[in-house]
């Protein structure tokens, strides 16, 4: 419609208004209204239809003809910073979306399936604190009888650290059959290539023997995990040094064994687990380990699960961290 | 009027002086009410921009013909930091961050005719231009 | 969420006082101050000390990292003194106090 059309239309509008058939015309001047949204006419052109038409039908004040003019003004830059708000507002919804792409790709680098082995079971859980995860895992079955643990914290969180994750998980990719200090000497070797300068990953790299039922692993400067030994019912930390990867070329990482028997347990987690805070109190890893007791008594992957929520619930349903933990039990 | 007449541009009165020169020569070539005003807004954040990041420089208006039509034709220039990346200056919703180039995607939709060039370091000038309806 | 940082310097040392937290919001600010003055010339020690560093977490961590690999190049010598026992847990875990001087407060047995 032309401007001239859609004076002319406001104009009749207001007239009949004014002559008095109230209802009836503000129900019309609604419907011209949203029209008006998509044939592209600002605010401040209604104002001046308005203007115009009071101008021919009435007999108006000074002041309130010159009055007209504020509300003009006000209504014309109202409508530039309107439009300007909502533009903002598409722009924010496209980048969602193109985090929700992306948090998809993020899911096709970790495992979907987990490999089955007689007398193991797997417990496993990572919740990203934001969309995108700093949380790096993995369980591999290597032959029949092997499978690789991997688990690694970027350091920071959301989409840098999603980034370098792909580099992680390529650089794994091509180590396979290789022992875990090696993977960790050649990780750290990439890592250290190709990472900014105040960036670095924690990791822990294990094979594990179901014939024999030992874990061999390696760790570059990663949160400690927790072994369970049965029959002393006791926790204890998974010993382990090694410098995190990124930060020195020629880092070697020594390797540590473990030898499980029925009932035993290995526990990994990221420092998303193991650094709450409830209140004004960090949890210790006495704390942590009660509440692992607790949950004993469940498979592996209820003890990952209620750990996770019984954390959220102490910590007033706060995530600040990327949460992930992974737990190991030898069944039989 | 056909000398341009140039409007100096320190400080906020010299908005208020600009904004009411160009309102005046709106109205004189006979625009009507909404596209005085849309004049005077552009005149205004133009030369906001001038006085908020180039500290000073000029407004130019002219009142100008072609193929029988008249026009107002607003020049705003300055020597002041530039804009480095105009294509994001000219995205609706970057200028209501504020910074350099604010307003500009408004004053483009409200007149007929937009033109920007800015160096980095050397200055900014816009020309626009708003046709008689 | 906070960190104020206070310099003094003598001769060729300079020392970075730390009060607040040391995050992701914060270790942005401790960077500014503290790669610049790793690559001073005139400078060949910094200290950190962080008595009144309340929590520090992986990207502050990152930040002296990253400081470090600068003042290696730049023949300089930084060191992190005065650490709580929960920062300096973080220092032995990630293997970094195998590179970088830390000390524990004194009188604090990590």
């Amino acid at each position: 419609m032309h401007r001239r059309e859609l004076q002319e239309q406001y104009e009749k509008l207001l007239s009949n208004f004014l002559a008095g058939d109230r209802e009836a015309q503000l129900y019309m001047a609604q419907q011209l209204s949203k029209s008006l949204v998509t044939q592209d006419i600002a605010p401040e052109d209604i104002v001046d239809f308005h203007i115009q038409a009071l101008e021919k039908l009435v007999q108006m004040p000074e002041p309130v003809r010159e009055s007209f003019q504020l509300l003009l003004e006000m209504m014309m830059e109202y409508g530039n910073t309107y439009r300007q708000h909502n533009v903002l507002r598409d722009k924010q919804k496209q980048l969602e979306s193109e985090i929700d792409l992306a948090v998809v790709m993020q899911q096709t680098m970790l495992p979907q399936v987990l490999p089955e082995f007689e007398g193991v079971e797997f417990g496993l859980i990572s919740v990203p604190a934001k969309k995108m995860s700093g949380d790096y895992y993995n369980i591999l079955q290597e032959n029949d009888v092997t499978f690789s643990v991997a688990i690694a914290d970027i350091v920071g969180k959301g989409i840098p650290a999603a980034l370098c994750m792909s580099m992680i998980k390529y650089g794994m990719d091509a180590q396979y059959g290789l022992t875990p200090a090696t993977r960790l000497h050649h990780l750290n070797i990439v890592v250290e290539q190709n990472i900014d300068p105040s960036m670095f990953v924690t990791m822990l790299l294990g094979n594990y023997d179901t014939a024999r039922h030992s874990f061999r692993y390696a760790v570059a400067g990663h949160e400690p995990g927790f072994f369970y030994r049965a029959c002393e019912q006791r926790f204890y930390d998974l010993e382990g040094r090694g410098l995190v990867l990124g930060v020195l070329r020629d880092a070697q990482y020594p390797e540590y064994e473990l030898n499980l028997e029925v009932g035993d347990m290995i526990v990994l987690m990221t420092d998303g687990v193991s650094e709450r805070k409830v209140g004004m109190h960090y949890l210790n890893r006495q704390e942590l380990t009660n509440l692992i007791q607790g949950e004993l008594a469940h498979t592996a992957q209820e003890i990952a699960e209620n750990l996770y929520r019984r954390l959220l619930l102490m910590t007033n349903y706060e995530l600040p961290d990327d949460h992930t933990m992974i737990v190991i039990r030898r069944t039989k | 009027m056909a000398v341009p007449c140039s409007i100096p541009i320190k400080n906020e009165q010299d908005i208020v002086l600009a904004r009411q020169v160009g309102r005046n020569l709106a109205k004189e070539l006979g625009y009507g009410n909404i596209e005085q005003s849309r004049v005077a807004t552009a005149i205004s954040e133009l030369a906001r921009n001038i006085f908020l990041y180039a500290g000073e420089g000029s407004i130019v208006l002219e009142h100008i013909q072609k193929e029988g039509r008249v026009g107002l034709r607003i020049t705003a220039n300055d020597q002041g930091p530039g804009i480095t990346d105009l294509r994001k200056a000219m995205e609706h919703g970057y200028s209501t961050s504020g910074g350099l180039g604010a307003g500009l995607p408004g004053v483009k939709r409200m007149m007929d005719e937009f033109a920007i060039d800015s160096m980095p370091g050397k200055g900014t000038e816009v020309v626009v231009t708003k046709w008689r309806s | 969420m906070n960190l104020t940082i206070r310099m003094e310097s003598q001769s060729e040392q300079s020392v970075l006082y730390l009060q607040g937290e040391l995050d992701a919001f914060t270790a942005p600010k401790l960077s500014e101050q503290l790669t610049p003055l790793v690559q001073q010339p005139s400078i060949n020690q910094v200290i950190v000390d962080m008595s009144n560093v309340s929590y520090m977490d992986s990207t502050g961590i990152g930040t002296i990292v990253g400081a470090l690999k600068t003042a290696k190049r730049s023949n300089c010598d930084l060191r992190i003194v005065n650490v709580t026992p929960r920062i300096e847990r973080l220092f032995r875990i990630t293997g970094l106090s195998e590179i970088i001087p830390v000390e524990p407060m004194e009188g604090e047995e990590a």
